[in-house]
């Protein structure tokens, strides 16, 4: 269970608070306008942003982790872009989740090998990622959160740089992946198609907090003027 | 093809802003090969002291590149990682006026900290030791260089380590990397790219210094080409020499260069001296790096800060009334600001002609559009005190040079600056070209309008920029004006370099203040005035 009690923070004159609990093993997307605090809700939980008071608390499991560091609490994340370092062959950017200094055992080089495969990217490792597609390096991405093995996986609008039948292909991956290695993603995105096709629950944020929680069957068909406007269901 | 304001004109505008850059060149040129026939070549390479002056000026030179570089990688990763640090404001203040402060100035700091009666020399004795005269020579040399080109780099490497993205460092803290990690597979790929570039920008700068060394060198045992090119004409009265020294000066910048443009791509000079990015590093908490950066920094502060201070505290004294009342330092001060202000002005006449030549080249002779860009690369290999050698030899026997001198600094000046000028306002001509060129055509905006709602909005800051620090920069010469130098015609610098010579310390030290002052007045002026406040 990912908990969060009370988390609050301030951005740029905006406020944000947080009360949500989400179940565990699923894909969870989140949903809302520009600057409603999505990212912020992701933010917090990587250990990116610091909450505001000690009065609020995340929990994993029971676990607190607001007070660990970045490095410490079990979440990869994967970013619109920026993921990969430009200088670097896709094997070391992948070997770079299992150890920041490279020096990988044969086993832990196997198991870089394998989840090149596993995202489609056999053959590939010594490739740059300027010499890849778009689609190609949010692959590699994600081979690198698979060799992590945290049970997150935290994607803010990874594939919304990606022409539709690539989103789709990526959306698919993401399933697949997250069904054979038990993960829980949190999907930030603003398609429908991404949630019909992957999430099981949607949380909707507005205003700074969780608006609307649920089955994400329930959320395209939902009469809140919140989400219709967000839709674009109005007329 | 997009239609600028002087569109019409240009052919004229151009032609003349090609005049004003080609004729000087070609002059010097002329005067330097109608004294090849004279020179005793074998003389000359059978010289030892001239040999020597080449050993001086390139290991002068390396040294000054090696010390100020690798401190300003150290310089910048303390300030790239403390965006919080209580000094931050007063350092980069600083290094922004260590990049208009003359060099005469930066010498009579360091001869004050560092003389034998100085600071640092007062500060031994206190503590028991002899004093020692370490600043005239080698010593002094490099410290002037590293007070202007570790500013300088510093800023070049922290805008590199500012372009970094906010995610490439939340995905760093996420995978846990130490700092060392950081350096190695962050930092040192990102800064790496403009090293070569950088040091040869510092070589270069090092290579042709002269006031510096003029001042704090001496004897032939710390002098470089470009002071024995003075020497020869204005003490041996060996023009030939001179010629046979421009000429050696020349193919030696014409190589560093070339090794510069083959070693990586040209540094971008940004706009922006500030920096925005809030970076969310991992490596924040360790007391090793808090210590380190913290000396860093705070090693740097004092390195600029120092020689300043000294300057000022200097300026107060009794001799200040009778100085000020002086009727030859407002005249010296009123000849520096009309040098200061007409070559930026001249400066940015010969740029905007070029560049608009360029424009209109373009499409149909890729050549001669080429030839424009070449050209503020040839300036390059032609050091100031080459130039004025070249004019003085060519103009002499025609014209009383001595009389007219002031026009030749502007000349000088201007020229030298346009390599900067041309840098920063292509970038930005070249940003309305693509950003803005059809949207402006297809709504019908032209002329006056467009450059007064589409042109000038985009250009001034950069223009702004790129003027104060021309201005600045010819307001504080001493390598020019000290080749044309007659008792009649004074300018600050000049003046201030007979004063700290007669040592009238007092006066230097009133001098000092009153050109330190014109040049910061200047840039700030013109920076804030043209370029406006903020974005």
């Amino acid at each position: 269970m990912i908990n969060f009690k009370q988390v609050s923070c301030r951005l740029g004159g905006q406020k944000f608070s947080f009360n949500l609990q989400l179940p565990l093993g699923q894909v969870v997307a989140i949903m809302g306008a520009s600057g409603s605090g999505k990212s912020t809700l992701l933010n917090l939980l990587a250990g990116f942003i610091q909450p505001q008071t000690d009065a609020g608390q995340i929990l994993l499991d029971g676990q607190r982790v607001d007070h660990l560091e970045p490095s410490q609490r079990p979440v990869t994340s994967l970013f619109q872009e920026h993921n990969l370092f430009a200088h670097m062959s896709v094997f070391n950017n992948l070997a770079l989740g299992i150890r920041a200094s490279l020096k990988l055992t044969a086993n832990e080089k196997a198991q870089v090998e394998a989840a090149l495969d596993q995202v489609g990217l056999k053959g590939l490792g010594s490739r740059l990622p300027k010499q890849l597609s778009g689609g190609q390096r949010q692959r590699v991405a994600l081979g690198r959160a698979l060799v992590r093995r945290k049970p997150l996986l935290l994607l803010d609008e990874p594939f919304s740089a990606l022409d539709p039948a690539l989103r789709q292909e990526m959306a698919v991956l993401v399933k697949s992946l997250s069904q054979q290695h038990q993960l829980t993603v949190l999907l930030v995105t603003h398609e429908p198609k991404d949630v019909l096709l992957l999430a099981e629950t949607v949380v909707f944020i507005a205003d700074g907090g969780v608006h609307w929680q649920g089955h994400s069957k329930d959320f395209l068909q939902q009469k809140d003027p919140y989400i219709q406007a967000y839709l674009g269901q109005n007329c | 093809m997009s239609k600028l304001f002087l569109s019409r004109h240009w052919f004229w505008f151009s032609g003349i802003s090609f005049g004003l850059v080609l004729l000087p060149l070609l002059l010097a040129m002329g005067a330097f090969w109608s004294y090849l026939g004279e020179a005793q070549w074998l003389t000359y390479v059978q010289d030892t002291y001239i040999w020597r002056v080449v050993w001086f000026s390139w290991w002068q030179a390396s040294l000054s590149t090696v010390i100020s570089v690798s401190a300003a990688v150290l310089v910048a990763r303390a300030l790239a990682r403390r965006q919080s640090f209580v000094g931050r404001w007063l350092l980069l203040r600083c290094f922004s006026v260590a990049l208009v402060v003359p060099s005469i100035i930066a010498v009579f700091g360091i001869i004050l900290l560092h003389g034998k009666y100085g600071y640092v020399n007062q500060l031994w004795r206190w503590l028991g030791g002899e004093p020692q005269s370490y600043v005239y020579g080698l010593t002094g040399i490099l410290l002037a260089h590293v007070f202007f080109n570790l500013p300088l780099s510093s800023r070049i490497l922290l805008q590199r380590l500012d372009a970094i993205s906010s995610e490439t460092w939340r995905l760093s803290s996420q995978l846990g990397m130490t700092s060392a990690d950081l350096w190695r597979h962050i930092e040192w790929p990102y800064i790496k790219g403009v090293l070569p570039q950088l040091s040869a920008l510092v070589f270069a700068l090092c290579f042709t210094s002269f006031a510096i060394v003029m001042t704090l060198g001496g004897g032939p045992k710390a002098t470089t080409i470009e002071v024995a090119i003075f020497q020869a004409i204005r003490f041996d009265f060996d023009i030939a020499k001179a010629v046979y020294l421009s000429l050696l000066q020349m193919f030696f910048c014409g190589f560093i260069l070339w090794a510069g443009l083959r070693l990586g791509k040209p540094i971008e000079i940004f706009v922006s001296l500030e920096t925005t990015a809030k970076n969310m590093r991992p490596d924040l908490r360790p007391i090793v790096g808090i210590v380190s950066d913290t000396v860093v920094l705070l090693l740097a502060t004092l390195l600029v800060l120092l020689p300043l201070l000294a300057v000022v505290i200097a300026g107060i004294n009794s001799a200040w009334a009778e100085v000020l009342l002086d009727l030859r330092l407002w005249s010296a001060f009123s000849n520096s600001l009309w040098v200061a202000l007409s070559s930026a002005l001249l400066s940015l006449l010969m740029a905007a002609g070029l560049l608009l030549a360029q424009r209109h080249w373009r499409e149909r002779y890729a050549a001669a559009s080429l030839a424009v860009e070449w050209m503020g690369s040839v300036i390059l290999v032609v050091p100031p005190l080459v130039l004025a050698t070249g004019l003085f030899i060519g103009l002499s026997p025609h014209v009383n040079v001595f009389a007219i001198n002031l026009y030749i600094v502007v000349l000088v000046n201007a020229l030298m600056g346009l390599p900067y000028m041309l840098r920063v306002l292509s970038v930005a001509y070249l940003k309305i070209a693509r950003d803005y060129d059809r949207l402006s055509s297809s709504l019908g905006i032209q002329g006056w309008h467009r450059l007064r709602y589409v042109e000038w909005p985009i250009l001034r800051k950069p223009i702004g920029l790129a003027l104060a620090l021309v201005a600045a920069m010819s307001a504080g010469d001493l390598g020019v004006v000290a080749l044309f130098g007659s008792p009649d015609i004074q300018t600050l610098p000049l003046l201030m370099y007979q004063r700290l010579g007669s040592y009238q310390s007092e006066a230097a030290g009133v001098t000092a203040v009153v050109l330190l002052a014109l040049c910061l007045g200047i840039f700030v002026v013109l920076e804030r005035l043209l370029g406006g406040s903020g974005d």
